[in-house]
């Protein structure tokens, strides 16, 4: 039976995205820069022995992963796993560098690039620089001169959307090239497992399996009026992956989602007077890096990192877009500061950011009342 | 404490008191009203700690069919007890407190008891010391108040702009307000002179609790104003508001004194306009409005543009055009706001250019009204 209101679905085949993924990214930067590593489980987090058993593994090579570490778990369980893993404090400035780095190389094949992370980004080379043709043609060619100028390895998914080229990216690592072309969507789809699926997280997959739903076959025999009964506009989107399809561009021209300001005290702040002199330059900071980035923003985000290195962020968001000024945003910052109720404490740290931005279209004109 | 009332005159005094009486407050005694029972009359009063209202019932007012049995006073919760007295069922009704702090309401066939608390631990009332007052038209200060608020900050980011400036010096009234986008003025001449120059900030919720409380039957208001509170008695019922502390900034700078465009309108219709073509701005993240003025076709439109909805155009009907042509944008709530404060009237606005402020007075009485807006820069 028809199906009510049914929509007509459309495949759209002929872009060619790339999903690049640096593998290990972190662990091998550092494994490149201490080759004595190499051999050996290696994990990237503060060393938990010397941390009194707190922080969280960022990354770990492909040894310490055989040994069952992955990221964001605890270094402590980390270091049972592996007792005589290296612990490697994360450097994120040289990270960052690397990222930027390996960006250049993407540029020269094309400028459409979405980063997802520092490790993992879109590309869409449907059109590119180079004139390549062949997408697989051009993925190898852009994983051997990124290894040429890091020396680190990347794995490259390829195919006509996002969803199917990271799937692709994730099928054969490390150094991997997977291609997943039209005619192969469905079978590869059909046997991949309903958790592979984005958006299918750890509270979605006891719902699929209570419904019997294990891999894309018994998702794709599902019609879509029960997809959205039970998993609402997750299930709408399911519907459409299942099939392939995945309209979503490459977002390489995405907005900044926040423009911020902070400031590191030597000298740390203790009286009243000091803290809302250095709010107020850090407001006014913000203020004029919103102006000439044209935008506006209605979320102020407070962070106060104490002598004792506790670090907290808290934040107030305004019904209106707060006016890019000094006065505006340091009102709303100080809202937040009194809430915070850590009167006493000496800070080391103050920064104010302004999130929830959206373009400035237009800007109301101020009556000069106050000077 | 004992009397009895009538309940339709009781209840008119006692939303009037209820207008002062917030849930919110921070003082907890605050929440409720205080009943003050004396051998003439009853006082009601009701408080924020920013707005107090008094009002007295006297029992030698007829209509009251006031009579006292017993002198005292008592504080009950606001909220029950006015929705209580609202729904009994007889013309009269009695209150008394016979021990403790419990007061018995009957009306009819019902009875009520509620709990109070000690009349004692009400706060106690500033006294006003002024050795005159100025007597308003209600009429008057109702309109005044209607065409200045609107332009009162919301925002406490800065609090003295929350108010309206209000001078009195010889025999003329001046009030303005801003939020820093807009400005209404407005000046009216005193009927006498007044002794002394005033010169206050009055928050403005205030003042819309106070217009809401002039009924057209309040032929005067006397205002008098002491050092940090203003005093409103309306007949046997005092409104007192806190004054907001700070010097206002000196705004008659900010007016424009040259015009390089004008057109001269009929406010109601140009409302209606504004109205029409802020239907898909407030859909859009740029809710603007643009004025076009052509002078050689002695034409004026405005537009209004969505890019998620869609556009629109519209002539408008001017009965007078002059000057350089124009093209400016602007906020259409706070034109509609002006707009509103004219009435049917017929208006001039007068413009320089299109990054300036510009104005909207009265044809006919230009030099004592006028509504002042900023512009909006599109990028």
């Amino acid at each position: 039976m028809d199906e009510f209101m049914q929509q007509p679905l459309q495949i759209d085949a002929t872009r060619k995205i790339i999903h690049i993924d640096m593998d290990a990214f972190y662990a091998s930067i550092e494994m490149r820069d201490h080759p004595q590593w190499r051999n050996q489980a290696f994990v990237i987090a503060k060393d938990p022995r010397k941390t009194g058993g707190h922080g969280v593994v960022a990354t770990a090579n492909y040894i310490a992963r055989k040994a069952g570490i992955h990221s964001a778990m605890a270094a402590q369980k980390a270091l049972e796993l592996a007792p005589k893993a290296v612990f490697k404090t994360p450097d994120f400035t040289l990270y960052r560098q690397v990222s930027a780095q390996i960006h250049a190389i993407f540029h020269e094949y094309t400028d459409k690039i979405e980063p997802i992370a520092f490790d993992e980004a879109y590309l869409d080379v449907t059109e590119n620089k180079l004139n390549i043709a062949s997408a697989v043609q051009l993925a190898h060619q852009l994983q051997s001169e990124i290894f040429t100028k890091t020396h680190l390895t990347c794995s490259t998914g390829i195919s006509y959307n996002k969803f199917l080229a990271k799937l692709a990216s994730d099928y054969r690592k490390p150094v991997g090239v997977t291609i997943i072309q039209p005619g192969d969507v469905h079978s590869f789809l059909m046997k991949l497992p309903i958790e592979k699926f984005r958006g299918v997280g750890k509270k979605t997959v006891p719902k699929m399996h209570d419904l019997g739903i294990v891999s894309g076959q018994e998702l794709f025999d599902l019609s879509e009026s029960k997809l959205m009964q039970h998993f609402g506009k997750l299930g709408y989107i399911l519907y459409r992956r299942v099939r392939g399809i995945d309209d979503r561009p490459v977002e390489y021209r995405r907005d900044r989602k926040s423009i911020g300001k902070e400031r590191t005290y030597n000298q740390l702040l203790i009286s009243d007077a000091e803290i809302t002199a250095q709010l107020k330059m850090l407001a006014g900071l913000v203020a004029d890096a919103l102006k000439q980035q044209q935008r506006h923003g209605k979320t102020v985000v407070l962070k106060v990192r104490y002598q004792d290195f506790t670090t907290i962020t808290k934040r107030a968001t305004q019904t209106e877009f707060v006016e890019n000024s000094e006065e505006a945003i340091y009102f709303v910052a100080n809202q937040v500061r009194e809430e915070l109720q850590a009167d006493g404490q000496k800070i080391r740290l103050l920064g104010i950011t302004m999130t929830n931005l959206a373009p400035l279209m237009f800007e109301n004109i101020t009556l000069p009342l106050f000077h | 404490m004992k009397f009895t009332i009538n309940r339709a005159v009781f209840t008119a005094k006692l939303n009037d008191v209820l207008r002062a009486i917030s849930s919110k407050t921070t003082i907890p005694i605050l929440t409720g009203l205080k009943i003050a029972v004396s051998d003439q009359d009853v006082t009601l009063t009701g408080s924020d700690a920013d707005i107090t209202i008094e009002t007295v019932l006297p029992s030698s007012e007829e209509s009251t069919n006031l009579t006292i049995e017993q002198a005292g006073a008592i504080v009950l919760p606001a909220r029950f007890f006015s929705e209580i007295v609202k729904k009994l069922p007889d013309k009269l009704v009695t209150i008394e407190v016979s021990d403790g702090f419990q007061a018995q309401i009957t009306s009819g066939s019902a009875a009520f008891t509620i709990n109070g608390q000690d009349a004692n631990n009400y706060p106690h009332l500033p006294e006003i010391e002024t050795k005159d007052g100025v007597s308003l038209a209600g009429d008057v200060l109702k309109e005044i108040i209607g065409q200045t608020v609107l332009a009162v900050s919301t925002q406490e980011s800065r609090p003295i702009l929350t108010g309206i400036h209000l001078v009195l010096a010889d025999n003329q009234l001046f009030a303005v307000a801003t939020d820093s986008h807009r400005l209404a003025q407005r000046k009216i001449t005193l009927p006498q002179a007044v002794q002394e120059r005033y010169d206050v900030i009055i928050p403005g919720k205030s003042l819309t609790e106070l217009s809401r409380m002039i009924t057209d039957s309040q032929a005067t208001v006397e205002l008098r104003i002491a050092e940090n509170q203003v005093l409103f008695v309306l007949g046997n019922t005092m409104f007192y508001s806190r004054l907001l502390e700070g010097n206002y900034p000196e705004t008659s700078r900010l007016i424009p004194e040259t015009e390089d465009t004008t057109i001269e309108l009929n406010a109601a219709g140009f409302l209606a306009a504004i109205e029409r073509a802020s239907l898909l701005s407030h859909e859009s993240r740029n809710n603007v409005v643009k004025l076009s003025v052509t002078a050689a076709d002695n034409t004026a439109k405005i537009t209004g543009n969505s890019p998620d909805v869609g556009n629109v155009e519209e002539a408008i009907t001017t009965t007078s055009l002059s000057g350089a042509d124009l093209e400016i944008s602007f906020n259409p709530d706070y034109m509609k706001d002006a707009l509103r404060s004219f009435g049917q009237s017929e208006i001039r606005l007068s413009f320089t250019s299109a990054l300036r402020p510009f104005t909207l007075v009265p044809t006919q009485d230009a030099e004592n009204f006028i509504q002042l807006i900023t512009p909006v820069r599109t990028y």
